[in-house]
């Protein structure tokens, strides 16, 4: 379980997280909801320790993050994270030379899955097959937990086709998925749980079928309520 | 039977449990005869996958269809169908009954005698069976 | 150590066609510029009928004459490498894809990234180094496939490296100059590493952070010569040991330039 508690993060000026807590389980997906600058990308990097925390502390399976996280959690970004001149195949290489999680079997597999061309150049891979190598970067590492950032936006359909697919599939198996979005709509049926994030705080979390079954109420429903009053 | 094409076709609504949804979905193909009695159907991970579900949705819903005795898993074998004809029997009479309740409760305010409403019935269902057979013909003349 | 290695191999694998750039510049300016300047001297003798009577010539003049475009290219190498000090990192921020995100994700302490940027670039200087003295062989060897038997004497190679006014600064002569010198620019180098942590941690203000920390540095490392060593009436210490205070110095500026580095790195970087 990643346990998120009382996390604040001021940028400058502009205080981005409040006093946010939270926790994502493993065996569902968990998503983050909240409107562009929420702070949800920067709740993931803080669980990645991409950015330094104001206060707050963050624990995965009991313990506070550090270097082993990197084998714990994968993370996928909204954007490219491996270096344009590096063609994809040498990516794989990369990644195997450096995690003992990493699952080349599995790599090859989501490779041939999504069609993409490992002699390819990542800088000249579009943003719909971008997307699909980083998520294949994050899924092929053979990891408790993966984070993805608006694993869905700015991508044509049938590419948001192709990873949902993924998404409900063996390629997630008993993994605990923290995920964040601005728009619910691809998403109200895979996720397990849903996090309202608004002004830097938790504003609601609640499981997603127990609100259909206790309250009737779709996930929009319930951002309807929470997000305008 | 068109198996695979069933399975991705479902539109679910977004304010009902979703594994009752998949559990009514279940119902009516069988009552359909679309799912034969004993069939093998999908593991949980690849019906998740096919109707695009949170696979625990999916392994809830067939939990919830195993203690109604809807599908049996043996072992390590995949699920399939129950064989039991008292079961399907039940099916088919639960969603014919929840059908006619929901007809009722949508003529309810309507003042209309009981035998005007039969004949009614009665002159569509007759209207619907030909276009039915009708278009079975068509197909068959295509074929 | 491991991990440190490939970091290593990886930060030289990016730059291998910058770094073999610049050998094929140096060499293509060099060797044309020897060239030329031995046929124009060669044809000079000729047409005033020196050749029996006139001086040999040597590798070493031909060095001295060719200073200019000799000394370019490696005026080229120097700007190229000390821009690299900078880019070396803030390439892995900038741009589409982020590689930032992805070097502070590997499962290695973050000190190995650091270091093995800073061996990557202390090997690009190393090798370019050597690519001249090898350079400087075959040049030789040019020297000697034009200029005949009869019109040339050979030189001590410490005369060539005396002839160029780069080559004599460059090329140590001692194992301890090498040290000095290049481990003072190992330490420079570090500075500016640190710096630039101070900058990538504290956005903004961090610039100016940056900049104090490079001049504390700096300030510190020549205090032993600015205000030990310069006013002759204050002859508390010998030159030798005035060296060895600031030899001490700069290992504790080098020390306080890395601890400061990893602990930024490893805590405080923002991507």
């Amino acid at each position: 379980m990643i346990e998120v508690v009382d996390i604040h993060k001021r940028y400058l000026r502009k205080k981005v997280l409040s006093g946010v807590s939270f926790t994502a389980e493993k065996g569902q997906i968990t998503c983050l909801i909240g409107i562009n600058g929420a702070g949800k990308s920067t709740i993931l990097k803080a669980i990645m320790g991409l950015i330094p925390l104001n206060s707050g502390s963050i624990r995965i399976d009991g313990e506070q993050t550090g270097k082993a996280v990197y084998e714990k959690a994968a993370f996928v970004a909204d954007h490219l994270t491996m270096p344009l001149a590096m063609k994809l195949s040498e990516g794989f290489q990369f990644m195997e030379e450096f995690y003992e999680s990493w699952d080349s079997e599995r790599a090859c597999e989501l490779m041939q899955f999504f069609k993409l061309d490992p002699k390819e150049r990542i800088g000249n891979l579009s943003k719909g097959n971008a997307a699909k190598y980083s998520l294949l970067l994050g899924l092929s590492q053979d990891t408790e937990y993966v984070l993805m950032d608006e694993p869905f936006s700015g991508i044509d359909m049938f590419s948001k086709e192709l990873i949902t697919e993924v998404f409900a599939s063996e390629l997630m198996g008993e993994r605990g998925v923290l995920l964040t979005t601005h728009e619910i709509h691809d998403m109200e049926y895979l996720i397990d749980k849903a996090v309202l994030l608004q002004d830097g705080v938790v504003r609601k979390s609640f499981n997603c079928e127990d609100m259909r079954s206790s309250e009737g109420k779709s996930v929009t429903d319930v951002m309807r309520e929470v997000y305008q009053p | 039977m068109k198996e695979s094409g069933a399975w991705t076709e479902v539109a679910f609504n977004s304010r009902d449990p979703l594994y009752l949804q998949v559990i009514r979905y279940f119902k009516e193909l069988i009552a359909t005869g679309r799912l034969q009695a004993g069939q093998v159907i999908p593991s949980r991970r690849e019906l998740g996958a096919q109707m695009k579900i949170n696979p625990n949705t999916a392994q809830r819903a067939y939990k919830e269809m195993e203690e109604q005795l809807l599908i049996i898993t043996e072992g390590n074998s995949p699920s399939r169908i129950t064989s039991d004809a008292a079961v399907l029997r039940k099916i088919r009479s639960e969603l014919l009954a929840d059908s006619v309740n929901a007809f009722l409760l949508s003529v309810r305010n309507i003042d209309i005698p009981l035998e005007e409403l039969l004949e009614l019935v009665s002159g569509k269902y007759s209207e619907m069976r030909e276009m039915d057979s009708r278009a079975d013909e068509g197909e068959t003349k295509h074929d | 150590m491991n991990r440190y290695l490939k970091l290593v191999h990886m930060e030289i694998y990016r730059f291998r066609y910058i770094l073999g750039g610049l050998m094929a510049l140096t060499a293509v300016f060099q060797i044309s510029a020897l060239v030329s300047t031995l046929l124009r001297e060669l044809s000079r003798r000729e047409l005033l009928g020196e050749n029996a009577s006139g001086s040999p010539l040597s590798f070493a003049w031909a060095v001295a004459s060719t200073n200019f475009w000799f000394i370019i290219p490696m005026l080229i190498c120097i700007a190229v490498i000390a821009m690299y000090v900078f880019w070396i990192w803030y390439r892995d921020w900038v741009g589409r894809s982020s590689f930032i995100y992805r070097l502070l994700m590997l499962p290695t302490s973050r000190r190995h990234i650091y270091l093995a940027k800073g061996t990557a670039i202390l090997l690009f200087i190393l090798s370019l180094l050597s690519f001249q003295m090898v350079l400087l062989l075959v040049e030789n060897m040019i020297f000697n496939l034009i200029v005949p038997a009869e019109l040339r004497v050979e030189s001590f190679f410490a005369e060539i490296i005396q002839s160029n006014l780069a080559l004599k600064v460059l090329v140590p002569q001692s194992f301890e100059q090498f040290f000095y010198a290049y481990g003072l620019g190992m330490l420079a180098v570090f500075v500016i590493f640190t710096a630039i942590m101070l900058e990538r941690c504290y956005r903004g203000i961090g610039i100016l952070y940056g900049i104090l920390y490079v001049g504390a540095c700096v300030l510190v490392v020549t205090s032993p010569v600015l205000f030990l060593g310069l006013d002759e009436s204050i002859y508390y210490f010998y030159p030798g040991e005035i060296l060895a205070i600031a030899s001490a110095l700069c290992g504790i500026v080098l020390v306080i330039s890395l601890l400061l580095g990893f602990r930024l790195l490893g805590r405080k970087i923002t991507v």
